[in-house]
C-alpha cells in the first residue's frame, strides 16, 4: 500500500498503533491473570500438600530430602526466605539455620585435629549426637543444604568430593588435584606413604613429597614414623573417624 | 574402647600419628596438649605419682596399634607438664618425673582438710599414718607418694600450721598439727 502523504496519514498509523497496543497488552493481561490464577492453585496446593505432611517433612529426612527436590523442580526455595510462608509453615527455615549454626561449631571444635576437614558422614553422625535432644533425625542431604545456607555468608563453607566421598572444607585452603588424589588414596586405608603415591599415581617421588608436604603444613595430614617396616606414614585424620572421636570428646 | 584397667583410653591413643613427634608447629601443640590431659588424667585415677621415662609405662605403648613413644617424645611431653606446673624433674637427666596433678598447694589444702575432718587439729601423726592409715582411706591422701606428701607438708609447716619433727628412722617421721 501506497503511504499517503499529508498530516492525515500520520494520525491514521498512529491510531493504528495503538489499537495494536491495547489488543496486545489485552492478550498480555489475560496470559498473566491465567497464568497468577495457576501459580495461585498450585501454590495453595502446595501449601496444602505441606500442611498434610508438616509432620513427615519434619521428622523423616528421606521425605523431607524428596520435599526439597519437588520444590526445586518447580521452582520454590522454601529456604529463600524466612519470612515467607513456609517458615511459618514448616518452621523449616529455622531449622537449617539452627543446623548451620551447629555444623559450623563443630567444624570449628574438630578443626585442630582435621585441618579443617570433615567427612561430610561423620560431620552428620557428630550432628545428630549432638542434636540427640531433638526429635528429629537429620540426613546428609540436610546437611548439604544447611552448608549451601552458609555459602551465602561468605564464610568459606564447602562441601567437596574426593573419590566418592564428601568432604566438609571449612578452612579457605584451596585443595589441588594433587592433594585431591591424595585423599582419594588415603581413603582406603587412612595413610599414604610415599611409594604408595608414586606407585598408584605414577608420580615423581619429588611431585609426592611436595603434595604430601603442603598437606602436613597445612594441618590435613599427620606423619607416623612408628611402623614396623620404618616407612614414614602420612596419616590423614579428615578421611578417618579420628577427627571426630577426639573432638568429640570436647564437644 | 581400649581400656587400661578401669581407666577409658582417650581415642587418639588409638590413632598411629599422635606416637610420632609431628613436625608442624600446631599440629604439635595440639598433640601435646592432648598427650598432656591423658597422663594427668591416668595418673590421677591410676594413683601414678613418679613416671620413669626409661621404664615400661602403660600409657607409652600401645600394643593393640603396635606404636610406642619415642624417648625424645616422652621427655617432650613431661617437660610440657613441668613448664605448666604439673609435674617436676626429679633429677637433672630427667629420668623420673614426679607427676603434680594437684600441685603441692592443693595438696597441703587437703591435708587441712583431712585434719579439720577428723579432728585431728592439735594430733600427732606419724607421717606412714597420714598415707596409709584408717583415717585418710577413702580420701585422697591414702597412698600418697611419700615424697609429695613431705613437701606438703614441709610448705604447711613454713606456714606454721605443724611441726614436722624426726624419729629414729624414716618410718617414723611425725607430724604435730597446730591449726
Amino acid at each position: 500500500m501506497r503511504r499517503r502523504p499529508g498530516i492525515g496519514g500520520l494520525q491514521t498509523a498512529a491510531a493504528a498503533r495503538d489499537q495494536y497496543r491495547l489488543l496486545g497488552e489485552n492478550v498480555a493481561k489475560l496470559k498473566t491473570d491465567l497464568m497468577k490464577e495457576q501459580l495461585a492453585t498450585f501454590r495453595s496446593q502446595l501449601e496444602d500438600f505441606a500442611r498434610k505432611h508438616k509432620n513427615d517433612i519434619r521428622k523423616n529426612p528421606a521425605f523431607r530430602s524428596q520435599f526439597h527436590e519437588m520444590c526445586a523442580k518447580v521452582g520454590v526455595d522454601p529456604l529463600a526466605s524466612n519470612k515467607g510462608f513456609w517458615a511459618e509453615l514448616l518452621g523449616i527455615g529455622d531449622f537449617y539455620y539452627e543446623l548451620g549454626v551447629q555444623i559450623v561449631d563443630i567444624c570449628l571444635v574438630t578443626r585442630l585435629h582435621n585441618g579443617g576437614l570433615i567427612k561430610l558422614e561423620e560431620l552428620c553422625k557428630l550432628l545428630n549426637q549432638r542434636r540427640k535432644s531433638a526429635r528429629e533425625a537429620v540426613s546428609e542431604d540436610d546437611c548439604l543444604r544447611a552448608i549451601s545456607k552458609l555459602k551465602v555468608l561468605g564464610s568459606g563453607f564447602e562441601v567437596i568430593s574426593v573419590g566418592k566421598r564428601k568432604l566438609v572444607r571449612s578452612v579457605p585452603t584451596e585443595l589441588n588435584k594433587d592433594h585431591n588424589e591424595i585423599l582419594e588414596l588415603a581413603q582406603a586405608q587412612g595413610f599414604v606413604t610415599v611409594e604408595e603415591v608414586e606407585r598408584r599415581l605414577s608420580w615423581s617421588s619429588g611431585r609426592a613429597t611436595d603434595a604430601l608436604e603442603t598437606l602436613l603444613d597445612e594441618g590435613l595430614a599427620m606423619i607416623d614414623d612408628g611402623h614396623r617396616d620404618g616407612k614414614r606414614q602420612y596419616w590423614f585424620p579428615c578421611v578417618s573417624s579420628i577427627s571426630s572421636y577426639v573432638g568429640a570428646e570436647t564437644l | 574402647m581400649q581400656k587400661l584397667g578401669d581407666f577409658k583410653m582417650p581415642n587418639f591413643f588409638n590413632y598411629p600419628p599422635y606416637f610420632t613427634l609431628q613436625p608442624v608447629k600446631d599440629t604439635r601443640e595440639k598433640q601435646i596438649q592432648l598427650w598432656k590431659e591423658l597422663i594427668l588424667d591416668y595418673c590421677r585415677t591410676q594413683k601414678f605419682f613418679i613416671i620413669e621415662l626409661e621404664k615400661e609405662f602403660p600409657l607409652f605403648t600401645n600394643p593393640v596399634i603396635e606404636r610406642s613413644l619415642s624417648h625424645e617424645a616422652r621427655d617432650i611431653f613431661l617437660s610440657a607438664l613441668v613448664s605448666d606446673g604439673r609435674a617436676e624433674w626429679m633429677d637433672k637427666g630427667h629420668r623420673k618425673c614426679l607427676i603434680l596433678w594437684h600441685r603441692i598447694q592443693d595438696w597441703a589444702d587437703l591435708i587441712l582438710r583431712f585434719v579439720k575432718d577428723n579432728g585431728l587439729e592439735d594430733s600427732v601423726m606419724t607421717v606412714e599414718e597420714i598415707r596409709s592409715g584408717t583415717e585418710s582411706r577413702g580420701t585422697e591422701l591414702h597412698g600418697i607418694d611419700r615424697t609429695v606428701l613431705m613437701r606438703a607438708l614441709k610448705l604447711l609447716e613454713h606456714k606454721g600450721k605443724l611441726t614436722i619433727f624426726k624419729g629414729t628412722s624414716a618410718d617414723d617421721e611425725g607430724v604435730k598439727f597446730s591449726i
